[in-house]
C-alpha cells in the first residue's frame, strides 16, 4: 500500500487539484498538508476547531459555567479508575470483599486508584449539583435549551443509578444493607413491586446473583453516561451556551471564540477543583464514607446506622420525611422526576434571577432547602431534623410546582440590557437607555454594570 | 471582573498583525486569537509541559496495579510421588509449581527403542546437548533411574501439553512411530525420553524439572540430588 | 474515630481511678461504659507518622497473642515489609505458619510452610469453629477492626487495659468478663495481656499498658497501611497542582486582559 500521507503531499494534492473523492478541506491557513489529508477523509480537525476553538462562546460566562466540564473531568477519572479497578475485582459474594481489600492492600497503587474512584463519585455529584442549580438560577433551562436541560436530568439519575450500584460493589456491610433498603422499597410498589425487585437481584434474596447484575450494571452505565455526555454536549452546541444575563446572543460582538478564553478560564476551574479532589483523596479518605463498609457483608447482623452517601442523602430524607412507605418513596422520586417538568413549570419568558427579584428569592430559598434536605438524610428522622425535612421537603415542591407557574404571572422583571456585548443600538443611544448616565459607556460596560448587581 | 478600561473605543476594532485585542468582528470565522506574542508562548508552552508531565505521573499508578501481585511463592515446594503404583508402561501427571509433569514408567522394550540409532537419527539433540534439564540426567534416558522418566509436560513451541501416545505404530501419529509424545496442537513430536523429533514445529527437548530419589520406589520432583543444584528458570526453553 | 475531648479523666490512671470511685456505686452506673481516655497518637494528622518501633513490637503481640483467636484475613505476610522488615525476617516470620496446600493423593489436607505471598494464617479453619472453640462469640477478624471498631485505637488500647474483678454487685452471664470500657460492661473476651507475657526483642519492657499501646498501634497500622505513603504523595500531587495553579491563572489573566467585560 503506497503511503497515503506523502500522497496527499503530491504537487497535484498542494495545488488543489481534487485527486480523490474527498472533498476538500474546510480548513483555514495554518494547517499542514497531512492535517487536510485527514481532515478530507474524517473531519476531525475541523469538527474540534468549529466547537472547541473558534466555537463562539458568550464572553460575560462566569465561573459557575465551569462546572459541566469539572463533572466531565471527575467522569473521566471515574471511568479510568473504575476499568482498572474492575480488572482487579471479582464480582462474587464470596470473593469481592477480599479483592476489594487486595485492591487496597497488595495491588501496586491499588489504594491510590481506588481511593480516587471513591471521591471521584462525591466529586462528579458535587459538579452536578451545583451545575443543576446554576441552570435552575439563571434559567439555562428555557427556550431554546429543554432538550439539554432533559439531556442534563437523565445524566442526573443515570448517575445516581451507577452510583447505586457501584456502591454495593466492594460487597460491605452498607453496600448489602444499602441494596436490601433499596429491594425492599421496589417491593413496597403495589402490584408490580415485589416481581419487580425479585427481577431486579435474580432471586427472593440479594446474593451472588444480585452482585453480579450490579457489577454489569455499573460497568455499563459509566459508558451510557459518557454517551449521553456526548448528547448533552451536542445539544449545547446546537443552541450556544446561555448566560448570566439570560439573554441571547445577537451577534460577534457578543461572544469570544472558546479557545483561548474558556480553555483558560476553565482550566483555572479544574486546577482548583484537581486541588479539592486531591484533599478529599489524600488527606480525607474516610470523610465522607462509612467505615462499616470495610466490615464485610453479613446477612444476619444490620449495622446500628444505615446512612446514604451524601450525595443520596437530601433524596433519602425526603423518604423518610412522610411516615408511609409508599408516600416516601413516590415523594423521593418525585422530587427527582419534578425537574424534568421544570422548562414547562416556568412561566416567565425571562431567562436569569438576576433579573426576576422574586424567582431569586425563590431560588435562594431551594438552595437552603436542599442543604437542609442534604444535612436531615445524614441524621436520624427525628425531632428537628424530622421537622426540618418536613418543612424542606414542602418547600421543594412548592417551589417546583408552585412557585414556578405562578412568579411568570406577578412578578415584575427588572429591565434586560440590550445585548451581552454591546447595545446594539448605536452608543450615543444605548446611553439614554440607562437612565441618567450622561457620558458614552465604555464598550461592554453596561452589560458589566447589570452582572454587578 | 471588572470593567477594564480599553484605549478601543466604540466602533470596529482594528484588526492586523500587531493586534493586541480580540477580534470581535470576525474571531469566529478565522479562528484568530491574541496569544501571539513571544511571551505568551512561552508561557503557554511551560503550562502545558506542566500538564503532560502532571499527566505522565498520573498515568503510573494504573501501570503500576498492572504488576503482578505476589501470591504464595511455590519456589521452593516439592512434590512427593509414589512410584509403586505406576504400573510399567503408565503414565500419571502430577502437578508441581503450577505445570503438569509427566511420570512415565518405560518397560523395557521401551528402554531399548530409546538407544535404537534409527529413532536417535530422526532426534534433532538425542544427546541433550540444549540445556533443557539438570547435568545429572544428561544421559541416553534422560533420567536418574532409566525405566523412570520425568519431564514437564509442555511443548517447547508453543506450551500446549502433549498426549501420550506409548504404543509403536506403523502409521499413526506418523509413519514408523515408535511410542512417545504428540503435540495436539501443531504436531510436535518426542519420543519417550521427551526428545524432539525432527519435521516438527518444536525445537527443544521436553524439560526435566530438578529431582531426586529419596527411595528406589519414589520421587521428589523440585529438589535435587544431595549435594546437586539446578535452577529450573535457566532452562533454555519452556 | 476521633476519642471524645470532653473527658474529665486525662489518663490511664485517673480512668482507674475514676473506675474504682464508680465501682462502689449503684449497678445503672456500673453498666455504663467508661469514656476512653484520649490518646496522642502519632499517626494522626496530615502529616501523621506510625511510631514502627512500637508497631513492629504490636506485632509480636498480635502474633503471640491475638492471632491465637482472631485472624488478620486481609493481610499477607509480605505486607509486613513496609514495617521495615526484609526479606529474610519475612521468609522466616512467614515459614514458621504452616498453611493448607491442596491435598495429597487421598483427599486429605497438607499444610506447607507459608511464603510472603500468602495470607496470615486463619486461627480457625471457618466461623462455626471460632464459635465452638469461644463460647459461641465470634472473636472479629483485625483486619480493619481499628478503623470500624467505635472509638478506632485509643478504644482497643483502654480496653486491653480496662478488665477488672467483677465488683460483687454485678452478675455477669457465664463466659462473660468485667471490662469497664465496654457497654454493659461485659464482654466474653478474656483479659489475656499480663505483664512480661510477650518477648519483646528491642528491651521494652512488655508491661500490660505497653502491650496495649503497641497493639493498637500495630492495628491501626493493619487498618490504613498506606497512610504514610498517602500523606507523603498528597503533598507532592499538592505541590504540583499548586504550581500549575500558578501558571494557568497567569496565562488566564494574560488572555482575558484585552477582554473588557
Amino acid at each position: 500500500m503506497a503511503d497515503p500521507l506523502t500522497s496527499s503531499t503530491t504537487p497535484a494534492a498542494m495545488t488543489g487539484i481534487p485527486t480523490s473523492r474527498a472533498p476538500a478541506s474546510t480548513l483555514p491557513d495554518g494547517y499542514g498538508p497531512r492535517s487536510r489529508w485527514l481532515d478530507r477523509r474524517l473531519p476531525v480537525i475541523s469538527l474540534l476547531r468549529r466547537e472547541y476553538v473558534v466555537y463562539p462562546t458568550p464572553r460575560n460566562l462566569n465561573y459557575l459555567w465551569n462546572f459541566g466540564a469539572l463533572a466531565t473531568v471527575a467522569l473521566a477519572m471515574l471511568i479510568l479508575t473504575g476499568i482498572f479497578l474492575a480488572i482487579a475485582y471479582t464480582p462474587t459474594a464470596a470473593g469481592a470483599f477480599a479483592s476489594v481489600e487486595a485492591i487496597d492492600r497488595q495491588v501496586g497503587s491499588g489504594w491510590v486508584i481506588r481511593s480516587t474512584h471513591m471521591a471521584g463519585a462525591s466529586m462528579v455529584f458535587a459538579a452536578l449539583y451545583v451545575h443543576t442549580f446554576r441552570s435552575l438560577y439563571y434559567g439555562s433551562y428555557k427556550e431554546p435549551r429543554e432538550v439539554l436541560w432533559l439531556t442534563g436530568m437523565l445524566l442526573l439519575v443515570m448517575m445516581m443509578v451507577t452510583a447505586f450500584a457501584g456502591y454495593v460493589l466492594p460487597w460491605g456491610q452498607m453496600s448489602y444493607w444499602g441494596a436490601s433498603v433499596v429491594s425492599g422499597a421496589i417491593s413496597s410498589l403495589p402490584g408490580i413491586g415485589h416481581p419487580l425487585a425479585v427481577w431486579l437481584q435474580g432471586g427472593d434474596t440479594i446474593g451472588d446473583v444480585t452482585l453480579h447484575r450490579y457489577y454489569a450494571l455499573h460497568f455499563v452505565l459509566g459508558f451510557l453516561i459518557l454517551g449521553a455526555v456526548v448528547l448533552h454536549v451536542v445539544a449545547l452546541h446546537v443552541t450556544g451556551s446561555s448566560n448570566p444575563l439570560g439573554i441571547e446572543v445577537k451577534g460577534p460582538q457578543d461572544t469570544l471564540p472558546f479557545h483561548p478564553y474558556y480553555t483558560s478560564k476553565d482550566a483555572i476551574g479544574v486546577v482548583l477543583f484537581l486541588i479539592a479532589f486531591a484533599v478529599l483523596v489524600f488527606y480525607l479518605p474516610g470523610w465522607l464514607t462509612q467505615p462499616d463498609n470495610y466490615i464485610e457483608a453479613n446477612p444476619y447482623s444490620t449495622p446500628a446506622d444505615i446512612t446514604p452517601e451524601w450525595y443520596f442523602a437530601p433524596f433519602y430524607a425526603v423518604l423518610r420525611a412522610v411516615p408511609s412507605q409508599l408516600g416516601g418513596l413516590l415523594l423521593s422520586a418525585g422530587s427527582v422526576l419534578v425537574l424534568f417538568a421544570v422548562p414547562w413549570l416556568d412561566t416567565s419568558p425571562v431567562h436569569s434571577a438576576r433579573f426576576r427579584p422574586l424567582y431569586r428569592i425563590a431560588m435562594m430559598l431551594l438552595v437552603v432547602a436542599f442543604l437542609l434536605l442534604l444535612a436531615c438524610g445524614l441524621h436520624r428522622p427525628a425531632g428537628i431534623w424530622l421537622a426540618l425535612s418536613r418543612i424542606a421537603t414542602l418547600y421543594w415542591f412548592l417551589h417546583f410546582l408552585v412557585l414556578l407557574p405562578l412568579l411568570g404571572g406577578i412578578e415584575t422583571p427588572l429591565k434586560l440590557p440590550d445585548s451581552i456585548g454591546r447595545p446594539v443600538l448605536p452608543p450615543r443611544q444605548a446611553t439614554i437607555s440607562t437612565a441618567g448616565a450622561g457620558l458614552p459607556m465604555p464598550d461592554g460596560a453596561m452589560a458589566q454594570r447589570m452582572e454587578n448587581d | 471582573m471588572a470593567v477594564q478600561t480599553d484605549p478601543q473605543t466604540a466602533g470596529p476594532a482594528p484588526s492586523g498583525p500587531d493586534f493586541s485585542g480580540p477580534d470581535f468582528s470576525g474571531h469566529d470565522s478565522h479562528g484568530h486569537h491574541p496569544e501571539s506574542g513571544p511571551r505568551r508562548d512561552f508561557l503557554t508552552l511551560l503550562t502545558g509541559a506542566a500538564a503532560v508531565i502532571g499527566a505522565g505521573a498520573f498515568a503510573f499508578p494504573f501501570l503500576d496495579s498492572l504488576a503482578p501481585v505476589g501470591g504464595p511463592d511455590a519456589a521452593d515446594a516439592t512434590v512427593d510421588v509414589d512410584l509403586s503404583k505406576i504400573a510399567p508402561g503408565q503414565q500419571i501427571v502430577v502437578v508441581w509449581r503450577g505445570k503438569p509433569v509427566f511420570v512415565v514408567h518405560r518397560t523395557p522394550k521401551a528402554l531399548l527403542g530409546l538407544q535404537d540409532t534409527n529413532l536417535t537419527d530422526r532426534l534433532r539433540d538425542w544427546a541433550s546437548r540444549e540445556r533443557q534439564q539438570p547435568d545429572y540426567v544428561v544421559n541416553w534416558h534422560r533420567s536418574i533411574a532409566p525405566e523412570y522418566g520425568v519431564m514437564v509436560g509442555i511443548c517447547t513451541h508453543l506450551g500446549c501439553v502433549p498426549g501420550y501416545v506409548p504404543n509403536p505404530s506403523a502409521t499413526d501419529p506418523v509413519a514408523n512411530w515408535p511410542g512417545g509424545y504428540a503435540c495436539p496442537c501443531h504436531g510436535s513430536k518426542f519420543d519417550l525420553a521427551g526428545r524432539v523429533f525432527q519435521g516438527a514445529p518444536a525445537q527443544y527437548n521436553l524439560p526435566v524439572p530438578p529431582y531426586s530419589m529419596p527411595t528406589r520406589s519414589s520421587l521428589r520432583i523440585g529438589l535435587s540430588p544431595d549435594d546437586l543444584d539446578f535452577d529450573f528458570s535457566t532452562i533454555r526453553q519452556l | 474515630m476521633r476519642p471524645p475531648t470532653h473527658l474529665a479523666c486525662k489518663s490511664f490512671l485517673a480512668a482507674g481511678v475514676l473506675a474504682a470511685l464508680l465501682g462502689g456505686r449503684a449497678e445503672a452506673q456500673q453498666l455504663q461504659a467508661l469514656p476512653v481516655p484520649p490518646q496522642d497518637w502519632s499517626f494522626r494528622g496530615a502529616t501523621g507518622r506510625f511510631d514502627y518501633a512500637s508497631v513492629q513490637r504490636g506485632f509480636a503481640v498480635y502474633s503471640q497473642v491475638c492471632a491465637s483467636c482472631h485472624s488478620l484475613r486481609q493481610m499477607t505476610y509480605g505486607d509486613l515489609s513496609s514495617l521495615g522488615l526484609d526479606a529474610d525476617q519475612l521468609h522466616d516470620i512467614a515459614a514458621s505458619q504452616p498453611v493448607p496446600a491442596g491435598t495429597d493423593a487421598a483427599g486429605n489436607v497438607v499444610l506447607r510452610a507459608a511464603t510472603p505471598g500468602d495470607h496470615f494464617r486463619l486461627p480457625y479453619a471457618n466461623e462455626a469453629a471460632a464459635r465452638a472453640a469461644n463460647a459461641g462469640a465470634l472473636p472479629p477478624d483485625q483486619s480493619r477492626l481499628a478503623g470500624t471498631i467505635q472509638g478506632g485505637p485509643s478504644f482497643i488500647q483502654a480496653y486491653l487495659t480496662g478488665f477488672r474483678d467483677t465488683p460483687s454487685s454485678v452478675t455477669l452471664g457465664p463466659g462473660m468478663h468485667y471490662n469497664i470500657y465496654v457497654p454493659g460492661n461485659a464482654i466474653a473476651m478474656p483479659d489475656v495481656l499480663h505483664d512480661a507475657h510477650v518477648r519483646y526483642t528491642d528491651g521494652t519492657r512488655a508491661t500490660t499498658p505497653q502491650m496495649a499501646h503497641d497493639v493498637s498501634n500495630f492495628l491501626a497500622w493493619v487498618a490504613q497501611p498506606h497512610l504514610e505513603e498517602r500523606h507523603r504523595l498528597g503533598i507532592r500531587v499538592l505541590v504540583y497542582l499548586t504550581l500549575l495553579l500558578v501558571l494557568v491563572a497567569v496565562l488566564k489573566r494574560r488572555v482575558w486582559a484585552s477582554v473588557r467585560i
